[in-house]
């Protein structure tokens, strides 16, 4: 066998196991392509147009395909030869004569980008101009580009408009969300509720509910909420109104209720919304505390891997308030010390919590551990999963009430799927589910360090599966015995007959 | 172009109305899904953080629950040229994969554009083979067209050329020994290049193994040594028409191709016999078999004939063959586009369908031309991307992604044919829903302006 191995020298050469944030092109054509009046011009190869306006969007926004985006489409003699200005020039007056009613946007990519295609100066000398948006996408990740391009159509399309208006009294913004936010249409839905409920007025859902020319009716609102930390503080920032951040969990939707009231000097209203929500929307919540249900949660361990609202918001949730075990929580954006998905792979390959809160890649590295007790919550993109309707929300009152009763619900199924069944076809010995069947208990002599042994491959197992998991391992155990002619089951024929098999 | 004699002032390139937007996955994905899906095959991806994160997702979702390996690629790697050396990083991380056979090392357009070359990659890690797959989305135009790129890699590196050669490079004299038994069977037996549904090679099989042949394997295949068979069976069935690389490369390994597929009565009865010339079969046997298919196909269109007029306009490569079937099956397809490129093997179906009242055939489609097309022929089925069947359904017009249909009936053979046709019928009958659907959500039609009027059978 002919092996020319390089060795890998160990630079700074840093390496990605299924990525879990896009770039700043992305979050530029889902950001502005939530304006009706807005056409994008990506200057692309089609597959980034292709990605990003259909492939993707199609199967978590669930729309069949962004209808305001166009590729200049840059084919070899465009990278080569000719560069791309041709190109994007003749989308631009197309897209012109199709849709005069809408503000054209030039956004670059990260292939334009490669090849320096810097158009800002020949559009701007168009008859009627039209802006270039450098997305930066091959520095910029989806998070700091969602907030540069609020901030850019803030400064671009709103600000110069604005005037010195002073703020109508008691509205408020909701800044975010985008294309591509994961369960926003719910978590807005509960947003607009708790924002009616303290006394506030929505004026704005920017960029998700407006038009571009709504833009500088930014600057009215008396109070703006920036629904995610992972951007559109910025913008928040450039208003110069007070703001605050979407809450998750019971204290933190308090809190936040509490304070907008203040910002919008309706205190009494909030405080009688608090009251009336804890024997309304949350009341489930304190029935399912008050019940058995409520004793599972000490005992129960979960992991998250999702943006940074949703990370921080359900160990503050599930963590703080409700006693839950956190083994690990890791946020999008990624900060320094947190893990990465190849730590993360290796954790779930060795250790499944009971609840795991993630993307697909989550899933998969489950998948790929066999994991049948863990239950996984889709709490972030990427992954095909549509989350259009509004009674799934993570933040505000509902959401806590929504994720007790996921859980809740999720322990219901564990007890069904491993109380005794007759089953009408016989299963198969080799069948995944099929749990092993133990000889009579007796037959098999154990010794005590072998005990020992089998309860040390228990601590690995969520708890409230380990029951039935301690008969699968003891059946497992038991039966390689019978199999091998063995007495007497020693810590040796444990980790023999435990042995996941190779691949 | 000469399929739309009515409109031939609209075709110019640049026309704001026709050319904006062609229609593709993102091609780099149909190498993706063909890599992705064999077994001891680990992908590394050498591209920027959008483009990764885009292909990875699709690939999750269509192709494998498989993790990805790539490097960071931003603006400081590419600037200090670290390109390859990205590369190999992420291979060896791909190659870490217990039971790696082989890794295929992704290149995408900044990479391409960077210069990521063959010779800067290793030729094994670790004993696995390390495959370059060249898939830049500015020089590949469709995604069937970057799955004949992926099987090429493959292809080429795993078949012999027809004459081996020795140490010096001189081709080594023909010989007459005895070929050996293994040799002989493969010599009987076929291997079918295409996608297909999974009951299709079943039916395929039973119907060669009654002319005394066989099917050896499908590619794309889950196992690396279907494709390693390749260039040593009796005949390759290059089933859709975008597989030139991969053909070309087979056939200069000295392996028959056959091209077409069994589709519909004419088709299967053509495509058993080509087999047959092919393997060099009994050709009684042959033709009593084909004879059985098409009078099987007759018997199944007579007893459940199509009518309406439907649009085939998917992005797979393979909507020619498709529209056949409708075609022979009584229905009116006036009007096709894929998104290939026209070529040889087109050549034969769109003779055919033109000669059977297809008046346009639109290769490297554009979005835009499926659309003026709907409003041109008003079909009544509309098998489309999913931007198109979309605005199917928004003017009330039954719309279903043409990739859909592919991939939950079989198509091949009688068998195939009853389904295809079942399914369709029953697409057609869903009409009033869709009108009841659009009415709701959109209210009261508009007055329709009246399409210029094409009569679509001469």
């Amino acid at each position: 066998m002919s092996q020319s191995q390089i060795q890998n020298p160990k630079s700074k050469i840093e390496l990605i196991r299924d990525l879990d944030t896009t770039s700043g092109y992305w979050a530029a054509v889902w950001t502005m392509c939530c304006l009706p009046d807005v056409h994008v011009i990506c200057d692309a190869p089609i597959g980034c147009f292709n990605l990003v306006g259909t492939a993707v969007p199609d199967y978590t926004d669930a729309i069949p395909h962004i209808d305001n985006l166009t590729p200049s489409v840059m084919r070899e003699q465009e990278v080569t030869m000719l560069g791309t200005a041709g190109a994007v020039r003749r989308a631009v007056a197309a897209v012109r004569a199709r849709h005069p009613d809408r503000q054209v946007i030039v956004v670059s990519t990260a292939e334009s980008e490669m090849i320096s295609s810097d158009h800002t100066d020949w559009l701007g000398k168009l008859d009627t101009p039209a802006p270039f948006y450098w997305s930066r996408s091959l520095e910029e990740d989806e998070w700091a580009g969602r907030d540069r391009v609020l901030l850019w159509l803030w400064q671009h399309f709103g600000a110069p408009q604005a005037g010195s208006v002073s703020p109508q009294s008691q509205t408020v913004n909701i800044i975010g969300p985008t294309y591509g936010c994961f369960n926003a249409p719910a978590d807005l839905h509960e947003l607009k509720r708790l924002i009616a409920g303290a006394g506030g007025r929505v004026q704005l859902v920017y960029p998700f509910q407006a038009r571009l020319t709504d833009t500088p009716r930014l600057s009215d609102a008396a109070v703006n909420i920036v629904m995610y930390r992972e951007f559109g503080e910025g913008l928040a920032q450039a208003l110069g109104r007070p703001y605050l951040f979407a809450p998750i969990g019971i204290r933190q939707t308090t809190d936040f209720v509490r304070e907008l009231g203040r910002l919008l000097g309706t205190e009494a209203q909030a405080e009688a919304f608090i009251e009336q929500e804890k024997r309304d929307t949350l009341q489930p919540l304190w029935d399912l505390w008050r019940g058995p249900q409520g004793d599972w949660f000490p005992t129960t361990e979960f992991a998250v891997v999702a943006g940074r609202t949703y990370a921080e918001g359900l160990v503050k949730f599930l963590g703080d308030e409700l006693g839950m075990r956190p083994v690990f929580v890791t946020g999008r954006p990624i900060q320094a010390g947190e893990m990465d998905n190849l730590a993360v792979r290796d954790f779930l390959h060795k250790r499944q919590p009971g609840f795991v809160f993630g993307s697909i890649n989550e899933k998969i590295y489950l998948a790929e551990a066999g994991a049948r007790a863990t239950h996984f919550i889709p709490a972030s993109f990427p992954g095909p999963i549509v989350r259009r309707a509004l009674g799934t929300p993570f933040m505000g009152y509902a959401g806590a009430v929504y994720l007790v009763q996921e859980m809740v619900n999720r322990f219901y199924e564990s007890v069904f799927n491993f109380l005794p069944l007759d089953a009408v076809k016989p299963t198969t010995p080799a069948g995944p589910p099929g749990a092993p069947v133990a000889p009579p208990a007796g037959r098999i002599a154990w010794t005590d360090a072998a005990r020992a042994q089998l309860d040390a491959h228990l601590e690995s197992i969520p708890w409230l599966s380990r029951i039935s998991a301690s008969r699968d391992l003891r059946a497992q155990v038991e039966g390689y015995a019978l199999r091998n002619q063995i007495a007497e089951v020693t810590p040796e024929v444990v980790e023999r007959a435990l042995q996941r098999p190779a691949g | 172009m000469d399929t739309q004699p009515n409109h031939a002032p609209h075709q110019v390139s640049v026309s704001p109305d026709q050319a904006l937007t062609p229609q593709t996955m993102c091609p780099a994905f149909g190498s993706l899904r063909v890599l992705t899906r064999i077994d001891g095959v680990q992908t590394a991806m050498v591209t920027d953080t959008g483009c990764l994160y885009g292909l990875t997702f699709v690939t999750h979702f269509y192709a494998a629950r498989k993790s990805i390996a790539a490097p960071a690629l931003g603006t400081q790697e590419l600037m200090a040229g670290n390109v390859a050396e990205a590369a190999r990083a992420a291979c060896e991380e791909a190659a870490r994969v217990p039971g790696t056979k082989l890794v295929a090392a992704l290149s995408l357009c900044v990479a391409e554009t960077a210069g990521l070359t063959e010779e800067m990659l290793p030729a094994q890690i670790n004993g696995a083979d390390v495959v370059l797959v060249r898939v830049p989305a500015y020089a590949i135009h469709s995604h069937p067209e970057a799955k004949d790129v992926a099987i090429t890699a493959l292809l080429k590196k795993f078949t012999t050329p027809a004459r081996p050669t020795d140490a010096q490079g001189v081709e080594q004299p023909l010989t007459y020994d005895q070929p050996d038994a293994q040799a002989a069977d493969l010599s009987r037996k076929v291997i079918m290049l295409g996608e297909v549904f999974p009951a299709d090679p079943i039916t395929v099989d039973a119907a060669l193994k009654k002319m005394g042949a066989a099917l050896a394997a499908n590619l794309p295949s889950r196992s690396l040594d279907d494709y390693k068979m390749a260039g040593k069976v009796g005949a390759i069935a290059a089933l859709h028409p975008f597989y030139t690389q991969s053909v070309a490369t087979l056939r200069a390994a000295g392996v028959p191709i056959v091209s077409g597929a069994p589709i519909g009565a004419e088709g299967s009865y053509g495509w058993l016999k080509g087999i047959g010339n092919a393997l060099k079969l009994d050709p009684d046997q042959v033709e009593a078999v084909a004879a059985e298919e098409r009078d099987k196909c007759r018997a199944i269109i007579a007893a459940n004939p199509l009518s309406g007029r439907i649009h085939v306009c998917g992005y797979e490569g393979n909507e020619l063959g498709y529209a056949r079937l409708l075609v022979e099956a009584g229905a009116q397809v006036p009007y096709i586009s894929t998104s290939i490129e026209k070529s040889l093997y087109t050549a034969a179906d769109e003779a055919w369908l033109k000669a059977h009242g297809t008046v346009e055939v639109v290769y490297r489609k554009t979005l835009e031309q499926d659309i003026a097309a709907l409003d041109r022929y008003h079909p009544d089925l509309v098998l489309g991307t999913t931007p198109l069947s979309a605005a199917a359904k928004e003017r009330g017009i039954p719309g279903l992604y043409y990739t859909n249909m592919l991939s939950v009936r079989p198509l091949f053979l009688s068998a195939g044919l009853a389904g295809t046709i079942g399914l369709i019928r029953d697409a057609l009958s869903r009409a009033p829903r869709y009108e009841w659907m659009r009415e709701f959500f959109a209210g009261e039609r508009a007055p329709v302006i009246p399409a210029a009027a094409i009569n679509t059978m001469d």
